[in-house]
């Protein structure tokens, strides 16, 4: 599971920031409902009943500990997910969820139930009434606590246990930290409105568009949207209800060349609402350029191994951080004795260049007009949004964190994020890159020409879109980072038109590529995903400005070995003329 | 146990009902042009890659399927009396199968070959044609790949498999009408809310509502509307549909030991479900029941060995354990000479149950005591015509269920080839309905009970309804006829030997076991009185009983 997780890590792909962005607006407050209290009486009544009545004192306490820390975590959700197929719609749904998260926690801070490998044991998830039945609301809760309970109890018993026959840890740090509880009810999202019938022709235009690309054997265009809102209660005392929503078009395409390489490429679009992605014709022409490129990737020529500088794009170059720097720096990640590690000696230290500050800053809602996926009031902790800086002028200051301490990190700085149904890790949520050394983009692409004539090459690389692959960071796998460059041109040195080249895959570790960028452009690019690891799959966004590294290796990807299909598309109206290769 | 929180996807779970094609509604016709727009396409695609499709230096197929399932659904769930859950899907998919070398040996692997894919819910042909064009290209490659994988395989065999890898049957051309999804869905939603409140709502029964530790009630609605198309001129478009109420209750005993019940019912259409009084009356007897339970003693600790009466209910369940699997014909693994997997692999004309026992399997009766049945169809999901077929006469195992992969001595299909939704066929039963040529009452049955108690001097057991391969309403009978019901128990020495000898009396009580799991099936079968059945205690782990009692009920 955790490997399939960590294979399908981050499909961001990108959001273009056009200078003008007509369809971004900020979220009308007007159009918001009260939060439902009702509902978060009953959580917050149960919890404290649970809170007292579980464990024992005095004699018994050893087999029957009373929680030091309950919390209920509640997500109200709407969503409409509809997807369309060679121009017809494949998929519609609507559904609306209310899903209870309960944590318990038994021990001591110190140390408690979720130590080393059982962070699962804290959580029980179960679906709650759908209305306001305070009766039925209280029944359920009681039932996952009680197996919560049960299932903390028996965590705790093996987490004692293996203390007693394992060797001192090397980070000793506690499991759980000391935080201020939040106590904050903000209006509920804005209930989900669909206008199913105009969706299914816009989807239907959409991937109907793909039947001019006869060599595009497969598309998929989807929509989707939530509105939630998150009710959180805990013993501590935080009472929390704070509205998220997001609306996401995502368009697939694959096609593969006459040697058997596969190729895909992806759009997607994200916005506050359904209302406000971009507007049907904008849609269009991105979705013909998709495909234009697409099917020109088919017959481009297949790269050869390289090793020069190249410039990543600024939404290359957001995926890039995103990936090999930011899963890197989520707290998490320096504590496990199986974790990779890759930063924790480095605090302090210059890991990137001086002209090149990293910061994840939640609270942000939009970026010059356009909106961004990671933002949030609060995390799934019930800890307050805030803009951390992770990198100052090249130094590494610290790591997103929940309320898991590390070794010199004993706080969470409200990075503590989790899909419902997974307990909450530091995971990142907009991460935005600033550079002091910057130049346009012309001045950039010289910079790029006269570095290649530099180091005796005929060409530079410029990477445009690379997708995302994952980031692998147990010590065992290699540290390689596995971003796919989908979209890559040689740029001669001698004034040649840049050449489309396909099959290029990246070669070297991590810190190697970060330490080698020379000059940023000066536009920042965003970038608004979904991003899976450990804690499922959650919104996020990247934000960086394009790059010129001075060496970057790069070899010919493995690729499959299967036929493009033996035939050519079926004729678009029955009977009518074939399509012929 | 069941899960609380009863999640059934519309497809993982495949759930497919049955359908019965009864007169109403239904109407064949032998013309082979149908003007339907989704098989119109089928058949276009269908023709292209027929006369299209090979590889340079490549076997073209000799068989090419397309079915088409569309399959709509609608799942409401409450949780103590309130509405947890209301969703409604819709999806269609195309499977595509294609066999290549020919009857004899080809390319199929027995795991079920063939390629799905999403197909679109408009009827838009040329999408349709578009995902059977993507679809049949993945299927024809991998099919190459099986089989010259299978034909390097057969080398390392001294003896060819005698049967053919796949039957020749004559087309058939039998178009029904669509079906629909038809649900009251206020009404059933306030039905389920209700039953699942009714632990504390009931003033019958909420003295004992802290007790009860979950109450889920949920409705189900699928439809299947299905399209086939094969290169030997079969053209097929029919519909099955299936409804589901049901209750799902659970209990502790004061030393741990978990119970539930499980209850509802089962029908062809919404209308043929039970009426609100009945499921009413049935969760209140349910939860009785769990109540009985938890004050029932433990079964015996020591070991018991004697006669057993199982109801219809249980006995039906037996049978679909013990029986049914047993005589639908799997292909045994390449090179091995066995007939067919399973119990009864070597036992064609042999004795399986006791000579006074007959079983048939029948699709085509679409009606039992004027109930429609899950199980019951005109074609099989591989277009071959349902049929009777004599499984067991006199004890003797005559025939088994099969489709179109042959196995030994059967080389042709007997209709009983079946897919669930998105999933290849294989030899299933449909309507499989067991008797006796001397059939006796339940009160006869009862009193051959008793009489044998007396005769061995002890109490006996009578088991009323199974939860999986256990006994959950056990009964310890007297001599004098009074029963006590007992709790923890399970049975030993039940098996295939027991089915063949220690049968001694069978009732004429038929019950109908409707089966909604990933086909649907319907096994009816009478109450059975078992000679010497085992009846041990249960040796699972009792659980911990609830850490804080229940928030206080309505």
């Amino acid at each position: 599971m955790k490997k399939f997780q960590s294979v399908l890590c981050c499909t961001l792909t990108w959001v273009s920031l056009l200078s003008a962005t007509p369809w971004l607006h900020a979220a009308d407050p007007a159009s918001s409902k009260p939060a439902d209290t009702v509902l978060l009486d009953a959580m917050s009544a149960e919890m404290h009943r649970a809170m007292d009545s579980l464990g024992t004192s005095g004699a018994e306490a050893q087999k029957q500990p009373k929680p030091y820390f309950i919390s209920y975590a509640v997500s109200d959700s709407d969503s409409f997910n509809m997807a369309a197929q060679f121009g017809a719609i494949a998929l519609s749904r609507e559904s609306r969820r209310r899903t209870a998260d309960v944590q318990l926690r038994l021990g001591t801070p110190a140390e408690d139930n979720t130590h080393g490998d059982h962070r699962a044991s804290a959580l029980t998830t179960i679906p709650l009434p759908l209305s306001d039945d305070r009766t039925a609301i209280a029944r359920s809760l009681w039932f996952a606590t009680n197996r919560g309970y049960a299932k903390a109890l028996d965590s705790y018993l093996k987490v004692q246990t293996e203390q007693q026959v394992r060797a001192k840890e090397e980070d000793g740090s506690a499991d759980f930290s000391s935080e201020k509880p939040a106590t904050a009810v903000l209006p509920a999202s804005s209930p989900l409105s669909v206008d199913s019938d105009t969706w299914q022709k816009r989807l239907r235009e959409l991937s109907g568009l793909f039947r001019e690309y006869p060599d595009i054997f497969f598309n998929n265009v989807a929509v989707q949207a939530t509105t939630e809102t998150m009710y959180f209660v805990s013993s501590e005392g935080a009472r929390i209800a704070t509205p998220n929503q997001v609306a996401r078009l995502v368009i697939l395409a694959r096609t593969r060349a006459a040697d058997g390489m596969d190729l895909f490429r992806a759009e997607t679009f994200e916005a506050d609402s359904l209302a406000h992605l971009p507007d049907q014709k904008i849609l269009m022409e991105k979705t013909r350029a998709m495909a234009t490129n697409l099917a020109a990737l088919r017959t481009a020529p297949v790269t050869d191994p390289y090793n020069g500088p190249a410039i990543l794009s600024g939404r290359a170059s957001a995926v890039f951080f995103h990936e090999v720097l930011g899963h890197r720096l989520e707290g998490q990640r320096q504590r496990g004795d199986n974790e990779g590690q890759t930063f924790t000696k480095l605090l302090g230290k210059p890991i990137l260049p001086s002209f090149i500050s990293v910061a994840d800053d939640p609270t942000q809602k939009s970026l010059n007009g356009a909106s961004l996926s990671g933002h949030y009031e609060f995390d799934d902790e019930g800890q307050p949004a805030r803009r951390v800086d992770l990198i100052k002028d090249g130094t590494l200051e610290t790591f997103l964190m929940s309320r898991l301490p590390i070794a010199g990190f004993s706080n969470s700085n409200g990075h503590g994020r989790a899909e419902t149904g997974r307990m909450p890790t530091g995971r990142q949520g907009n991460l935005i890159v600033s550079s002091s050394k910057t130049v346009s983009d012309k001045e950039l692409r010289q910079m790029l020409i006269d570095e290649a004539k530099r180091q005796g090459k005929p060409y530079g690389l410029y990477f445009e879109d690379i997708s995302s692959g994952f980031a692998v960071t147990t010590r065992r796998s290699t540290q390689a980072f596995q971003v796919i460059p989908l979209v890559v041109y040689r740029v001669y040195v001698d004034g040649r038109p840049d050449e489309l080249v396909r099959g290029v895959s990246i070669v070297g570790t991590p810190q190697a590529a970060l330490t080698r960028i020379v000059a940023t452009g000066n536009k920042q690019d965003i970038f608004n995903g979904i991003c899976g690891a450990e804690s499922g799959s959650i919104p996020v966004s990247a934000v960086a400005p394009a790059m010129l590294v001075s060496e970057i290796e790069t070899q010919r990807q493995a690729q499959g070995n299967a036929r493009p299909p033996i035939l050519p598309p079926p004729p678009i109206k029955g009977g009518d003329k074939e399509n012929k290769r | 146990m069941k899960p609380f929180w009863n999640l059934t996807s519309v497809f993982s779970a495949a759930v497919l009902l049955t359908a019965t094609l009864l007169s109403a509604g239904a109407q064949s016709t032998s013309q082979s042009k149908v003007d339907d727009p989704m098989l119109k396409a089928m058949q276009a695609e269908l023709e292209r890659e027929k006369e299209q499709l090979v590889l340079p230096g490549m076997q073209q197929p000799y068989f090419i399927e397309y079915r088409l399932d569309d399959f709509s659904s609608f799942e409401a769930v409450a949780n103590y009396g309130a509405l947890t859950r209301e969703e409604e899907g819709r999806q269609r998919v195309v499977r595509v199968t294609v066999r290549i070398g020919d009857y004899k040996v080809d390319s199929s692997t027995g795991r079920g070959d063939g390629t799905v894919q999403l197909a679109p819910q408009d009827n838009d042909a040329a999408a349709l044609r578009y995902a059977l064009w993507t679809a049949t290209d993945e299927a024809y490659k991998n099919a190459l790949r099986d089989y010259s994988t299978k034909l390097a395989a057969l080398q390392q065999f001294q003896t060819d498999r005698m049967e053919s890898d796949f039957s020749r049957q004559s087309p058939t051309v039998h178009i029904e009408s669509l079906r629909k999804l038809e649900l009251d869905r206020r009404e059933w939603e306030k039905r389920i809310v209700e039953a699942s409140g009714l632990y504390a709502s009931a003033p019958e029964v909420s003295s004992f509502a802290s007790t009860i530790q979950y109450s889920t009630a949920n409705i189900r609605a699928m439809v299947l509307n299905r399209y086939l198309v094969n290169t030997e001129g079969t053209v097929l478009r029919y519909g099955l549909s299936g409804y589901n109420n049901a209750i799902s209750l659970g209990s502790q005993a004061d030393d741990g030991m978990r119970l539930a019940r499980d209850n509802g019912s089962v029908a062809v259409t919404a209308n043929e479900l039970e009426s609100w009084p009945a499921f009413r009356k049935q969760v209140i007897d349910d939860l009785k029941s769990l109540d009985d339970l938890r004050k029932a003693p433990v079964v015996d600790a020591e070991d018991y060995h004697g006669p057993v009466l199982f109801s219809g209910d249980a006995a039906s369940d037996v049978m679909n354990r013990l029986f049914v699997g047993n005589v639908e014909a799997d292909r045994p693994d390449l090179g091995t000479s066995a007939r067919t997997r399973g119990a009864y692999s070597s036992s064609y004309k042999a004795r399986v149950l006791p000579e006074f026992m007959s079983v048939v399997d029948n699709p085509l009766e679409t009606k039992f005591q004027g109930r429609s049945l899950l199980g019951a169809y005109q074609v099989d999901d591989e277009g071959v015509p349902g049929q009777m077929v004599n499984v067991v006469t006199n004890g003797r195992l005559d025939n088994y269920l099969i489709g179109r992969e042959p196995i030994k001595d059967f080389p042709s299909s007997n209709g009983h080839g079946r897919a669930a939704p998105g999933a290849p066929g294989h030899s299933r039963s449909g309507v499989l309905l067991f008797t006796s040529s001397h059939p006796v009452s339940p009160q006869d049955l009862n009193n051959q009970l008793l009489t044998m108690a007396r005769e061995q001097k002890r109490d006996v057991y009578a088991v009323e309804t199974m939860g999986g391969e256990v006994p959950r309403l056990l009964y310890l009978v007297h001599p004098d006829g009074s029963r006590q019901l007992v709790r923890g128990a399970v049975f030993d020495e039940l098996d295939n030997r027991s089915l063949r000898s220690e049968i001694r009396a069978v009732g004429n009580d038929p019950y109908v076991n409707d089966s909604l799991a990933a086909l649907p099936q319907t096994t009816i079968v009478p109450s059975l009185l078992f000679g010497d059945i085992g009846v041990k205690r249960a040796t699972e782990e009792q659980q911990k009983l609830p850490y804080y009692p229940p928030p206080p009920a309505k």
